[in-house]
């Protein structure tokens, strides 16, 4: 309980000191932190619950030390069903949920989502104390994610936006040192001046669900075009941004100015090809692999990555993780309780895990709060130049702003079909053209299916 | 014949009871079970409500429309084709040269001849993944340090290669157990059989040739039935190596299979169509082999 240091007249100097030094304390704390200490989140749902099953895929230590604060909170036991990544999560998850085996918490790729909305895997979260001012702190494209037919369908476990990633030195050895391209034409006059790389531009372009498309749809966003228009009209027609884009992609290949490895290679293998030093732009990939190609004990060109965002005007595209709840829980109260502490706040009302995500892995939050807090422009300038990084996020739009079939449930299936299509696009096999005729007709395929 | 006493076939029955009810359970259900619902409308949602509606050959007919399906199933037939090939023929040549009195090989020899048939196949599809890594991989560095190659070669980014690869990594695995086979088998031809040959003036060409092949057939049989069952139903390689990829060119019917199960949005009926129709083009092949290649041997 806070006393009041103007409650007595009798005060002592002592306590008048404490009381000053903690009230400047808090005034350092983000506000809304400090507003909401004792919210809804440090409050003791009904009961003593059986052990709580969450279901999800491992990223380092996270779970161990989330879980163990929360039984230690709570006194709750957690039964922590950890996958290697994502393809046996899925499976386990579904797995579980048809058999009828309880999971109260879990997560979703951005594009499984729908899907599990669709299955009723995913329980809406509305109307569960502190809901709403989670809501309040959602960024924009989080609000957007979460929140779809007037529901709101979990709570972030990371977000992220897709950027450049250039070598410096190599840069400036090419003798265009401090001036990374501004423009596509112009990254093209600099990949062919280079000189100093064999292919100065690595794409990604490994077959995927965010890898290889997301790379042509963030380009063609950033260049004034989106893949599916709002009432899910396919825009690859002729003369459509999309096409073009496609086309100049392959024209980087083509002029060999692309290095062909990029077809195989998603986001850590590219990472990890790009600190091999043999080239001088990355792109377009998420932001937090930066701090993969400036970490100095795995990466040979540590502190010679910069970040660079889209060309033009900048835009970019990002999307929001999500932690949801699921219908197969017992005690909603406490998978609420559990859900929040994977992807809200914890009892002393910290973005706890969102904090350590940032600092430790430079992922980026779906709470403006932390988005906007010192400690993640501090843990972040190891990595990059900071400003740099946030500004992108700035110029970010939701994914499914470009491509809003991404919700629908035939879209994995349309997915397959255009990485097939790009590929044979990119190695040559196939003009622009003829792969954005083949995805017009796959898309009718997809759905029948 | 005893009072009292079983007769022959019921005491046969009657000792295969406990190991058919094991197939039954672990084999004929969920076979049956699979069949059941490739003929239902089946997701997550109603596997779990238990309201499977009636789908009729709907799932088949979906299938059959699926070019993505006659794809998988092309490249499936490569796989079996060009693996069972290799392991039949490395396996028994490596059985050949193990198997002559001439050679000697160590206990040790002999027993990591046999080492990749005990790593688990998900594991040799991830070694396999280091090896063939473009920028990492250990072949290429091999093949660069012998100046075989100028540039690194991208094993996994072009269709053929890729399929390739996955053949190595699964022939590699798999071959020991032919080789077993092989071996157990050539040490059961009677020695005087050979050397009557050579008495007739038989080379060794001709003995291999008239003698040795001729009384493998047997169990040259039984590797192919097997070989070809598991070589339809590879899953772990792709898993691991290719994922399918580039793009769709080593999609396979079990990795077709698994995607539209598995994976969003969970069209359960048609993975176990698929399965289905899978599972019917072992048995025809199994049943061809059976017909064509198998035949009692018998040592005059």
């Amino acid at each position: 309980m806070r006393r009041s240091t103007h409650s007595s007249t009798s005060i002592a100097r002592r306590r008048f000191v404490q009381g000053s030094v903690a009230a400047a304390t808090l005034g350092m704390v983000p506000r809304s932190v400090a507003a909401q200490a004792a919210g809804p989140w440090a409050t003791r749902p009904a009961g003593n619950p059986p052990p709580l099953t969450f279901v999800v895929w491992q990223y380092g230590k996270i779970y161990d030390q989330i879980g163990k604060q929360f039984e230690q909170d709570w006194s709750v036991k957690l039964n922590q069903i950890i996958e290697p990544n994502v393809e046996p999560q899925v499976a386990k998850l579904t797995a579980m949920y048809a058999a009828g085996d309880p999971v109260d918490v879990s997560q979703a790729p951005v594009q499984y989502l729908s899907s599990y909305i669709d299955q009723g895997i995913a329980a809406p979260i509305d109307g569960l104390p502190g809901v709403e001012q989670y809501v309040k702190d959602f960024t924009p494209f989080t609000r957007a994610i979460a929140q779809r037919d007037g529901k709101t369908w979990g709570l972030p476990y990371f977000s992220t936006v897709w950027a450049f990633i250039y070598n410096d030195e190599l840069l400036t050895k090419a003798g265009f040192k401090g001036k990374p391209f501004s423009s596509y034409p112009e990254l093209i006059e600099q990949a062919k001046k280079d000189g100093v790389a064999k292919y100065p531009i690595l794409w990604i372009a490994g077959a995927g669900f965010e890898q290889l498309p997301g790379t042509w749809f963030n380009l063609t966003w950033n260049r004034g075009g989106v893949i599916f228009d709002k009432q899910l009209n396919l825009q690859l027609g002729a003369g459509s941004v999309a096409r073009e884009t496609l086309k100049w992609w392959q024209s980087t290949f083509k002029e060999e100015l692309a290095d062909p490895n990029s077809l195989n290679l998603r986001f850590i293998p590219a990472c990890k090809a790009f600190n091999a030093g043999q080239h001088v732009y990355l792109g377009t990939l998420h932001h937090y692999y930066i701090s993969l190609i400036n970490d100095q004990a795995q990466s040979p060109i540590a502190g010679k990555g910069r970040v660079l965002g889209l060309p033009g005007d900048g835009k970019t595209i990002g999307y929001t993780m999500l932690y949801f709840l699921t219908s197969a829980t017992k005690n909603r109260e406490w998978a609420w309780k559990l859900l929040q502490y994977l992807g809200g706040r914890t009892k002393n009302g910290e973005y706890t895990q969102a904090q350590r995500l940032a600092q430790d892995a430079m992922l980026a939050s779906g709470y403006t709060p932390v988005m906007e807090s010192e400690l993640l422009r501090r843990a972040w300038a190891k990595w990059a130049d900071v400003p740099t990084v946030l500004d992108v996020f700035r110029k970010a739009t939701n994914f499914a702003e470009v491509v809003p079939a991404v919700y629908q449930p035939w879209y994995p299936r349309w997915s397959d079909a255009i990485n097939v299509e790009l590929t044979a696009c990119l190695s040559g096999k196939i003009t622009a053209d003829q792969a954005c005729d083949n995805m017009i007709t796959a898309l009718a395929t997809a759905k029948r299916a | 014949m005893r009072e009292g006493e079983l007769s022959k076939g019921r005491l046969a029955l009657l000792l295969n009871l406990p190991a058919l009810a094991g197939l039954l359970l672990i084999l004929a259900y969920p076979i049956a079970f699979a069949g059941y619902l490739s003929l239902h409308t089946v997701s997550i949602r109603q596997l779990r409500s238990g309201e499977l509606p009636f789908a009729g050959l709907a799932n088949f007919a979906r299938l059959s429309e699926d070019p993505l399906f006659w794809l998988a199933l092309r490249h499936t037939l490569v796989f079996v084709a060009a693996s069972v090939v290799l392991e039949m023929v490395i396996g028994l040549a490596i059985a050949l040269v193990i198997s002559d009195e001439r050679v000697w090989l160590s206990r040790l020899t002999r027993v990591l001849i046999l080492i990749p048939w005990a790593v688990p196949p998900v594991v040799n599809g991830l070694l396999w993944s280091f090896i063939v890594n473009a920028q990492f991989g250990y072949l290429n560095r091999a093949l660069y340090k012998l100046g075989l190659i100028s540039d690194y070669v991208n094993w996994l980014g072009h269709p053929w290669l890729a399929m390739a690869t996955v053949v190595a990594a699964y022939v590699w695995r798999t071959t020991p157990f032919n080789i077993l086979l092989y071996h157990a088998a050539l040490q059961g031809i009677p020695a005087q059989v050979y050397e009557a040959a050579a008495v007739d003036g038989a080379s060794p060409g001709q003995s291999l040739r008239l003698i040795t092949l001729p009384l493998l057939r047997p169990v040259v049989a039984v590797t192919l039935i097997l070989r070809t069952t598991f070589s339809f139903m590879v899953f772990d390689e792709i898993l691991a190596i290719t994922q399918g990829g580039p793009g769709n060119d080593t999609w396979v019917a079990a990795w077709y299979t698994y995607r539209r199960a598995f994976q969003p949005p969970f069209d359960i009926g048609l993975g176990a169509a698929s399965a289905w129709v899978l599972a019917v083009m072992v048995g025809l092949a199994a049943l061809v082999y059976v017909r064509l290649v198998y035949r009692r041997v018998e040592y005059a």
